[in-house]
């Protein structure tokens, strides 16, 4: 008996199988929701939804923790800002103290930019 | 895929035309012939690559992922039908059992006994059957797909082949082992 190859008898059996054709509705709805997961895509191109998102979810907490103490870092050691009790920072640079006594013996008040130590 | 993942539906479309058909097949081979659900399945399969294009790895060949895709779905569809219901085993006992009186099956009904006959072994050869003989894949690439052992695929498919030598007179005669 002229036997042939099962595997080649098998595969050209089930190539030449017909099941018919999927729905074309199924197309149209792919189609659909491929604009629609695109335009969505599109739109949260410029939202800062997702860095909120990020901020105050519970995700990455070291990392946060980290970049929380590094600006404190640089908050409290920036020589910019100065820490002397009364004195305050104006947009001119210039230094003007106020500086605040209970017994009103030291007085120093600010007097258009320049400075004036009237009671001493 | 990175043209669908930047939205190129042209890309996408192409696509879909590429596979829709041979996964439309091995859905309705796999899921008990039924033109619906494989419907069902293929949008599935594709609403899938639609909203997680990023999880294809391109590590893999495209059409060995998606056939991986393919039948994650259908072994959550056992699954789910096991749950529902345990008489599916019954049934298919049946129906093999009427197939298997048949000897007069014409070359042209053969596929349909085949797969009739293939219920008795179960949908894990099934799967292994129809990637390699349908779709022609190695069995390297069966084994992936299905993530089993190649040795795994290999035993399974001369099972499946050995039943229906046994079982179908039409292949009786034609298949030599």
């Amino acid at each position: 008996m002229n036997k042939k190859n099962p595997d080649q008898l098998l595969s050209q059996l089930l190539k030449n199988d017909h099941v018919g054709e999927p729905d074309k509705a199924i197309e149209d709805r792919l189609m659909y929701s491929f604009l629609l997961k695109n335009s969505e895509s599109k739109l949260k191109q410029n939202s800062f939804g997702n860095f909120f998102g990020w901020i105050f979810s519970s995700q990455s907490l070291g990392l946060k923790t980290a970049m929380v103490s590094l600006v404190l870092f640089f908050s409290l050691f920036n020589n910019q800002l100065n820490f002397e009790p009364g004195s305050t920072a104006t947009s001119d640079s210039l230094c003007i103290h106020r500086i605040l006594v209970a017994d009103t013996s030291h007085l120093v008040l600010p007097i258009d930019s320049i400075r004036n130590d009237s009671l001493n | 895929m990175q043209q669908i993942v930047s939205g190129d539906q042209a890309a996408f479309g192409k696509l879909y035309h590429r596979y829709k058909s041979r996964m439309y097949y091995y859905f309705y081979r796999m899921l008990g012939n039924s033109a619906e659900q494989a419907n069902d399945f293929l949008q599935e399969l594709f609403m899938k690559l639609i909203e997680k294009p990023e999880s294809y790895n391109p590590a893999y060949n495209f059409s060995t992922w998606l056939y991986s895709v393919a039948n994650n779905l259908c072994k959550n569809e056992y699954r789910r039908r096991e749950v529902r219901q345990g008489y599916q085993a019954s049934e298919i006992q049946e129906t093999s059992d009427d197939c298997l009186n048949d000897y007069s099956v014409e070359p042209e009904q053969a596929v349909e006994k085949i797969f009739q006959t293939l219920e008795l072994l179960g949908e894990e050869h099934r799967s292994a059957f129809l990637l390699r003989y349908r779709e022609g894949f190695s069995i390297k690439e069966v084994a992936e797909i299905l993530e089993l052992p190649e040795g795994t695929v290999k035993s399974r498919l001369f099972y499946a082949k050995k039943l229906l030598a046994e079982k179908l007179e039409y292949l009786k005669d034609e298949i030599a082992f």
